[in-house]
């Protein structure tokens, strides 16, 4: 028995390892989400040459919700990877070897949706009473409950409806706030409604005060160490990369990579988008990883039980 | 029948947990990959209870939906055993519609009816339905021609005589297809609660799976494991049973 778990072991290490190996020349990008204008300096990246150009061999390959880009980097199947912040602290409190090189989301995509019937919501006070459509496990619950931290709310004052991809509970009126990816599905169901003549509004818990840090470049701590020259290559392309595609100047070409890469939506839709992820992306050099952001995701983190101990993720960042 | 089932699936379930942390030993995969023995240990005194009324939960929905499949199953089966027309109709819309993944199906179901008790029982009920359909189909339509002829020929053959005896006759494989499709209706009701639902196990996995929790998937899949042999195990022996009170034992022949 001993003998053949032995084999089974080493036949299923050996099959990971050769498909590690055969992928050495290759490096693996594996994005957080589909090709969409959420992910437009990456197509960019891709499509233009960036990496080419920097000698290196980049496979930039679409995320999903099934998909984690943490894992990926420790079995060796990606050498880089966007993961939310809140990934990344899980992953630092159970041990994993990871490190933050660039944030992509200045402001967190992550935001609430709701018709403008409702009275704009200015103080949290508003949400009493109303139905919030949440992700449970997501996120999106760890931000709604400091949002209620913050606003001196209990869960009892809201009626919780728990959301899913599916976003008719919000069309049918079911539900009155409903989670959404600001320059994802926020964009297609503002024009949505816009056509039914809704107007919608948007709650942003950053305006809250609540820094929750979004999307992040991740690699582990392991290619940081032995192959520093390709991660500052990539990291460096890879920023300049977005940057360049959020230039006004380079409107054209950015969605014209978008568009041969997101089949999915119309090239209105792809413009909005791509227009939202620029003001969520909008930094004064891109990239740029904001500690204090990072601390607070951690202390929220920490506040509401998603971690047991302290992970300092301030460590975590490429120095 | 019941411990043969318990430690059948404890045996399996070691087994994949073993291979796990051997992979994570070589490897030197972190306890976010692959938790460790200790932290699954932990997540098991955490959410443990949590998960085996989650699983409970299921449960029911998995056996109302096979209750249901089955009294389903043997309506149309009975209905469509004739070579008739109508017979010939029913059997080609179930070998048809069976032939459509159900879980295609789902969103739909979810879309029209929103998340709850009703969408979980009519999505584990067609899982469990259609192979059951297709044995009762299958049973009912061949017939038993040495009883039958007689029957035929004295004039005393009725529907309900001709199914009891095509029952009868395929009691043994008729109480094994119903007992084994208890993992199709709790396969069904999981799958339900993983697209959309806001209670039993299936939810309570993709909860998991959005926080990237390996451990507490484990945990789960332990406590689908544990019940789902009882179940199975319960229903076989009582199978056994009615299969003893039912048939004629050979040496009696």
């Amino acid at each position: 028995m001993k003998k053949f778990l032995s084999i089974a072991a080493g036949l299923a290490a050996a099959a990971i390892l050769f498909a590690t190996s055969s992928q050495a020349e290759e490096l693996n990008y594996r994005l957080k989400w589909l090709f969409n204008a959420s992910v437009a300096g990456d197509i960019y990246a891709d499509q233009l040459g960036y990496f080419e150009k920097a000698g290196l061999d980049v496979k930039v390959k679409e995320g999903g919700p099934e998909k984690n880009a943490i894992k990926e980097l420790e079995l060796g199947q990606a050498a880089f990877g966007v993961a939310s912040a809140d990934q990344v602290i899980m992953a630092l409190e159970k041990g994993a070897d990871v490190v933050v090189l660039a944030q992509i989301f200045q402001i967190n995509p992550m935001m609430w949706i709701y018709r403008s019937d409702i009275p704009e919501i200015k103080e949290l006070s508003t949400l009493k009473g109303k139905s919030v459509g949440v992700t449970f496990g997501g996120n999106d619950e760890s931000i709604l409950n400091t949002l209620f931290a913050v606003g001196h709310l209990t869960k009892d004052d809201v009626d919780l409806f728990s959301a899913r991809f599916d976003l008719s509970p919000f069309l049918t009126k079911k539900v009155d706030v409903w989670p959404v990816y600001r320059n994802s599905q926020g964009v297609i169901l503002k024009e949505r409604l816009a056509k039914e003549n809704e107007q919608v509004h948007f709650l942003n818990p950053a305006d809250f005060g609540v820094k929750f840090v979004a999307n992040s470049v991740v690699t582990s701590g392991k290619m940081v160490r032995e192959h520093k020259d390709v991660v500052e290559k990539f990291r460096v392309a890879l920023v300049q990369a977005w940057a360049d595609s959020i230039d006004p100047a380079n409107e054209a070409a950015s969605l014209a990579a978008i568009a041969s890469r997101d089949k999915g939506n119309t090239e209105d839709i792809v413009k909005l988008q791509f227009d939202s992820t620029r003001e969520l992306v909008k930094a004064p050099v891109f990239g740029t990883i904001d500690v204090e952001a990072w601390k607070q995701t951690e202390a929220i983190m920490l506040e509401q039980g998603q971690i047991k101990k302290a992970v300092h993720v301030e460590n975590a960042m490429y120095k | 029948m019941l411990f043969r089932r318990i430690y059948q699936f404890l045996i399996v379930y070691i087994v994949g947990v073993s291979g796990l942390l051997l992979l994570k030993q070589i490897l030197g995969l972190s306890d976010y990959v692959i938790p460790g023995v200790s932290l699954i240990i932990t997540i098991a005194q955490e959410a443990g209870r949590g998960y085996f009324f989650d699983v409970l939960n299921t449960l029911s929905i998995a056996v109302l939906g096979q209750a249901i499949s089955v009294i389903l199953a043997f309506a149309v089966g009975i209905a469509g055993r004739k070579s008739s027309w109508i017979g010939s109709f029913i059997k080609m819309t179930a070998y048809n519609i069976q032939a459509y993944p159900i879980v295609a199906l789902a969103p739909i179901i979810f879309i029209l009816l929103g998340d709850g008790f009703v969408p979980r029982l009519m999505i584990a009920s067609m899982i469990c339905y259609f192979p059951l359909l297709l044995s009762v189909l299958g049973v009912m339509s061949a017939p038993v021609k040495d009883i039958e002829h007689f029957y035929i020929v004295t004039g005393r053959m009725r529907w309900q005589l001709e199914v009891k005896i095509r029952a009868f006759e395929n009691l043994s494989k008729l109480i094994t297809v119903i007992s084994g499709s208890a993992t199709l209706a709790m396969a069904g009701a999981i799958v339900a609660e993983f697209i959309a639902a806001d209670a039993g196990i299936g939810y309570s996995i993709r909860v998991a799976l959005y926080q990237s929790d390996l451990g507490k998937i484990l945990v789960a899949l332990f406590m689908i494991g544990i019940v789902i042999s009882v179940y199975q195990g319960i229903l076989e022996s009582i199978s056994e049973k009615v299969k003893r009170v039912m048939m004629v034992p050979e040496d009696e022949i």
